[in-house]
């Protein structure tokens, strides 16, 4: 068995996952206020459709099913929570049955998948259901810009000017966008409290903030300052909900400090690179299951340079 | 005296336990790309079928003397050669209005991987009828994946079947996409093989040890003489160093492999190899 397996056998994952929903409670809390109960309703359906997809595959394969790892329960809460409130509820079930059917079962688990199982059920939702996914006109009349999100304000390229009241309600995730995502203050809080539970994970996170504000101070899609281009690129959409949730992942997240923020960069890359010229509004996921591809070149890349100098210090 | 395999055998190993789509991973670029829809499958799987057929009679017939880098590349020209009035055809005539999505990739259907892999490794090592019986086998069986791929593809991505809308409460756009159809030939593969591995378990260490390929160990199948028992086709000796047991071979999980291992009361180390 590999060191990685082995630690992969060690881990409970009530406690990895109980973490993590923990911190999900925050911002499902957030968009119950800000939405209502359709929010705690789309919610429910994602992680209905990831539960039931669970044991159909278990019963399916005659393996015993294990409510509480958590797994499921917090793929379905994290995909449903990247959407808008007023999508229909079919569309969080079918993205949860992707993450879990296709995605997690096959390779064995949640911490054998090479991916990230929310990333990709989201990211499956964004090519099957691309009207419902960022249709984000529900409820949005006390919105800063109404129905119009920061994705699509930084899509059109226009002038922008910030002042105080603005940044606020971008802060508080008083902006159309995804219910459970938007609010920039309380990503910060889930990356205090991975902070204290799992810091080494918070490497990845870095290197793909820090690649993704790079990127947007010397590329802006704005009219406007480089500060303001990049407060606007990491506070639009689901860029640190995904980095705090999926970049951290257990399986698919490399082994060691400089792997890890070499993986994250090279996902921030992908991310910025695909908000720029590619066609969705929202990109991380792709970005994020791209960087899943890359992770075991990156590792190995790593080791090799890492045993050269060993030898050239020996030597 | 050589037994002349019979046309069941042939069909079951070219076309089933030997699927070039599905377990030899050949040919994946023609089916992603132009089999979005029942009627382009259908369009592709013909065209595949008969160049297949073609170009393996011709390899078994004239290229047996040529060496291998030269073989290959004639493979292509053969089958673009075939191709060629297909194409003209298409984009001159009525067919041009149907195939308009599949017409780019016909190209692409000359320059086949299941042409070239089935060539090499069968139809230049066996003899005319036995190389066309084994292209039609194949044919059939890559021919069967396209189709059904196609099929589903079209249900499951547009919620219609040949043209002719279903009304499906629910359509997947993605499995119009390439991604779509990998994960679903990920899927037809694992239950080929599960099939296999039920109704045919001898070849599954085959398929669990090595990238399967039908070439050198069904020649040596074929070639058994009539008094000899027959023997499990294992790939050729450099690709695989030692008989697999067959209780080994079933054996899937890091899991089992250890208790495999502790029942034969032997500790193993974390690559699988005996201590």
């Amino acid at each position: 068995m590999s060191d990685k397996q082995k630690k992969q056998t060690a881990v409970k994952l009530s406690g990895l996952y109980g973490d993590y929903l923990v911190m999900l409670i925050a911002p499902i809390m957030l968009a119950v206020y800000q939405y209502g109960a359709r929010a705690l309703a789309v919610v429910a359906s994602g992680i209905a459709g990831a539960v039931v997809t669970d044991i159909i595959f278990c019963l399916l394969l005659g393996r015993p099913f294990l409510l509480r790892d958590l797994s499921n329960v917090f793929t379905g809460a994290a995909i449903a929570l990247m959407m808008p409130a007023g999508v229909p509820f079919y569309v969080p079930v079918a993205a949860s049955f992707f993450a879990v059917g296709i995605v997690k079962v096959p390779f064995g688990g949640s911490l054998r998948s090479p991916f990230v199982p929310g990333a990709a059920g989201f990211a499956f939702a964004s090519v099957c259901f691309k009207e419902q996914i960022f249709d984000y006109s529900y409820n949005s009349v006390s919105k800063l810009m109404g129905e119009h999100s920061l994705g699509y304000i930084l899509s059109q390229g226009k002038s922008v000017h910030l002042d105080a009241i603005n940044v606020l309600d971008i802060l508080s995730g008083n902006v159309a966008g995804p219910m459970g995502a938007g609010c920039a203050l309380l990503m910060v809080a889930c990356c205090a409290v991975l902070l204290l539970k799992r810091k080494n994970s918070l490497i990845t996170v870095a290197g793909f903030i820090a690649v993704c504000a790079v990127y947007a101070a010397i590329f802006p899609r704005v009219n406007a300052s480089a500060l303001t281009s990049v407060f606007l690129e990491l506070s639009s959409g689901t860029l640190l909900f995904a980095a705090v949730f999926f970049l951290t992942d257990y399986a698919s997240v490399p082994d060691g400090a400089v792997a890890r923020l070499i993986c994250g960069g090279v996902c921030g890359l992908f991310c910025m690179l695909m908000r720029t010229i590619g066609t969705y509004e929202e990109t991380v996921c792709f970005a994020v299951l791209l960087a899943n591809g890359f992770t075991p070149v990156i590792n190995s890349a790593v080791s090799k340079v890492k045993g050269r100098a060993v030898r050239k210090e020996a030597a | 005296m050589n037994k002349t395999p019979s046309f069941k055998d042939v069909f079951l190993k070219n076309a089933v336990i030997f699927n070039p789509v599905l377990i030899q991973l050949a040919g994946l670029c023609p089916v992603v790309a132009a089999s979005s829809s029942l009627k382009s499958a259908v369009i592709l799987s013909a065209v595949a079928f008969a160049e297949l057929i073609a170009v393996s009679v011709i390899a078994s017939a004239l290229l047996k003397k040529l060496s291998r880098w030269i073989r290959v590349p004639l493979y292509f020209v053969i089958g673009l050669v075939l191709i060629c009035p297909a194409l003209w055809y298409v984009e001159t005539q009525t067919l041009a209005v149907l195939t308009m999505s599949i017409k780019i990739f016909i190209p692409l259907i000359a320059i086949n991987s299941v042409v070239a892999v089935h060539c090499e490794q069968f139809a230049v090592k066996n003899d005319v009828k036995t190389a066309f019986l084994s292209s039609a086998a194949a044919g059939m069986g890559a021919s069967v994946v396209f189709v059904a791929t196609g099929a589903l593809r079209e249900i499951i991505g547009s919620s219609s079947i040949g043209g002719i809308l279903l009304n499906l409460p629910l359509s997947f756009k993605g499995m119009t996409l390439p991604f779509g159809c990998l994960i679903l030939l990920g899927f037809m593969s694992a239950a080929l093989k599960t099939f296999i591995g039920k109704k045919h378990p001898e070849y599954s260490a085959v398929h669990s040890s090595v990238a399967a390929k039908p070439g050198d160990e069904l020649n040596e199948k074929e070639n058994v003489s009539e008094k000899e028992p027959e023997e499990i086709p294992l790939p050729a000796e450099e690709e695989i160093q030692y008989s697999v047991p067959e209780e080994y071979a079933r054996i899937r999980t890091e899991e089992e492999i250890e208790e495999f291992f502790k029942s034969l009361g032997l500790d193993f180390d974390e690559k699988g190899d005996e201590k």
